[in-house]
């Protein structure tokens, strides 16, 4: 027996300080809600709710949330990008809510000042990159965020099934150039995300550098120009969704069947390893990643 | 036709509007200016009036100064200097400018203790990141506890993010009596910004930023430390820092004097550094570049 406190083996300890629990939704911002529901249906989404006070869709397919927020503040974001739809914020489920964001400002966090309406959940948000929030959520037990600030549908399922078992995999950040430091740093130090070793990666496109939530859930993928790349100035954003799938081909060929395009070169096609769909709209691109271990 | 591409000269050491200001370093051949937050504020058409004056000067912003006393506080205070920091972090992003300098606290009740310093310049640190910015620290001779750059070196290397490095003054330096040998301690790349002046005389005893000194600063080269900064200069070169390095010299009498005289003066200094003391290359002519491209 070994006297408690040693650390013979060095395993390493992941911290989670929030008590981070997986990725309880992503939101686009758009001036074009229909257009992009019509994309996300394809994709297997389907449209469940509407919020109660403003031009917001819930869309749902097994465990992802995905909301499509059209309300005309919030949208004005895409309007500035020639009407293309960008990934506006994430969700991440935590502990409790406030002392996470309570701490992530103490961190240097910008805290982002919320637009709730009377008797609508007041959801604590801190910027993220590129004009994005991130959003800390801790009702995901007993309730949903959504059975307070959404109306259900009527005659709609609430819960409807994933596609070939998709789920969150991940998030894909373009960063400026020689940036990707200074991001990890702030994502382990406000998240306790880690970064996987190099030779560490999943899917077809494996640039960058690879973070991972301490909660082992989903992945976030920072990729800078490559070099030769100069005349790239587009500023930082959160670039695509990553999904999950036990089996990429089943889920390529059922998704091809809805009327998913998929990049199809000598250099970069549907694998078992993973997939990109053709972009739509101008910047929507899921990516699929073969996910290991259930 | 821009020589000093890699040097820069500080608007606060004109006169006269900024646009005038702007003119005069970029006639003198700069290729960059070091922007006092007071002369971006004051400017007639606001934050927003001093960002088109810059975009049309054709100069490069090499960064902001300076958020003062910022460290080592605690409760009100503390919060106080977190939305001031906020504040100039916003302006630096609207200017373009890659950088906020920030010098040590002076302030008698700041705390000293280092872990407390670098949590605090940290937290700076994380503030700037989504804005894409970075954050250079450096000491003050008459600074409370951090005084000669390997004070600020310390606080920097513990508070450890990649967007936060250390800010050169060759004044302060020179003031505190920092021994040029102690370079060798530092991680090139991190440093930031490097602030070059001279004095004529002796160095005044580092107690205060007194008016004493307001007219003895001179540009590099023209005073009695060339030797030194030659020396430093040549120091951090063999060290193998390849960054810009910037002509700070507040002095009352420029300030009375019109820009484009004092602006002359910098850009001999920025030729004596150049040419005397790096002898860097000078860059091929652009029809050269322009061969080379078409074959």
């Amino acid at each position: 027996m070994t006297p408690l406190g040693t650390d013979r083996e060095a395993v390493p300890d992941m911290p989670n300080r929030l008590g981070l629990n997986g990725i309880e939704f992503i939101e686009y911002a758009t001036t074009r809600p229909q257009a992009l529901g019509h994309v996300l249906e394809t994709m297997g989404f389907k449209p469940i709710a509407r919020h109660r006070s403003r031009e917001v869709m819930l869309y749902r397919q097994g465990g992802m949330n995905l909301i499509v927020n059209a309300h005309s503040e919030d949208a004005r974001v895409s309007a500035l990008v020639d009407e293309k739809p960008v990934i506006s914020a994430v969700a991440f489920r935590v502990k409790d809510a406030l002392r996470a964001h309570t701490r992530c400002v103490e961190l240097g966090a910008w805290p982002v000042p919320s637009h709730a309406q009377a008797m609508e959940l007041h959801i604590p948000a801190i910027h993220g990159p590129g004009g994005s929030r991130i959003y800390l959520v801790d009702r995901w037990t007993e309730f949903s965020i959504y059975d307070i600030d959404f109306k259900p549908i009527p005659g709609v399922d609430q819960h409807p099934p994933a596609l070939a078992g998709l789920d969150y995999f991940g998030l894909v950040q373009y960063v400026d150039p020689g940036r990707s430091e200074d991001w990890i740093r702030y994502y382990e130090t406000m998240f306790d995300f880690s970064t996987v070793p190099e030779d560490e990666r999943y899917g077809i496109l494996p640039k960058g550098k690879v973070l991972k939530s301490p909660c082992g859930q989903f992945m976030w993928q920072l990729i800078e120009p490559d070099p030769w790349m100069e005349s790239d100035r587009a500023p930082e954003n959160l670039e695509r969704i990553g999904l999950g799938t036990p089996d990429v081909g089943q889920a390529v060929a059922l998704l091809k069947s809805r009327g998913v395009e998929f990049i199809e070169t000598s250099s970069l096609h549907p694998e078992d390893r993973g997939a990109l769909t053709r972009r739509e709209l101008g910047s929507v691109s899921f990516e699929l990643v073969h996910r290991t271990g259930g | 036709m821009t020589m000093f591409e890699s040097y820069s000269l500080d608007s606060r050491t004109l006169a006269g509007p900024l646009e005038a200001r702007l003119a005069a370093i970029r006639q003198a051949g700069f290729g960059k200016v070091m922007l006092d937050a007071r002369d971006v504020v004051s400017h007639p058409g606001g934050v927003a009036g001093a960002v088109a004056a810059l975009r049309a000067s054709g100069l490069r912003p090499a960064g902001l100064q300076t958020l003062h006393d910022f460290e080592g506080l605690s409760g009100p205070l503390h919060q106080y200097k977190v939305e001031v920091a906020k504040g100039m972090l916003q302006t630096c992003a609207q200017l373009g400018a890659p950088r906020l300098l920030v010098s040590a606290s002076t302030l008698p009740h700041a705390s000293t203790d280092l872990a407390q310093l670098a949590a605090d310049l940290h937290k700076l640190a994380m503030l700037a990141v989504p804005l894409g910015l970075q954050v250079a620290y450096k000491a003050l001779s008459w600074g409370q506890s951090v005084r000669g750059f390997l004070d600020a070196w310390d606080v920097v290397s513990d508070a450890n993010c990649s967007n936060l490095g250390l800010g050169l003054d060759s004044f302060h330096m020179f003031a505190n009596g920092d021994s040029l040998d102690d370079l060798i301690e530092l991680e090139p790349e991190r440093i930031f910004q490097v602030q070059l002046s001279d004095f004529m005389g002796e160095l005044p005893e580092p107690t205060a930023p007194g008016q004493t000194t307001r007219s003895l600063r001179v540009f590099p080269g023209q005073g009695a430390h060339s030797e030194q900064l030659a020396d430093l200069v040549l120091r951090l070169a063999r060290l193998g820092y390849t960054g810009d390095y910037s002509l700070d010299v507040s002095n009352d009498d420029y300030a009375q004097l019109p820009a484009e005289h004092v602006a002359a003066q910098a850009r001999q200094s920025a030729g004596w550094l150049n040419d005397d003391v790096l002898h860097r290359a000078a860059p091929l002519p652009h029809w050269t570049r322009i061969q080379a491209n078409t074959r």
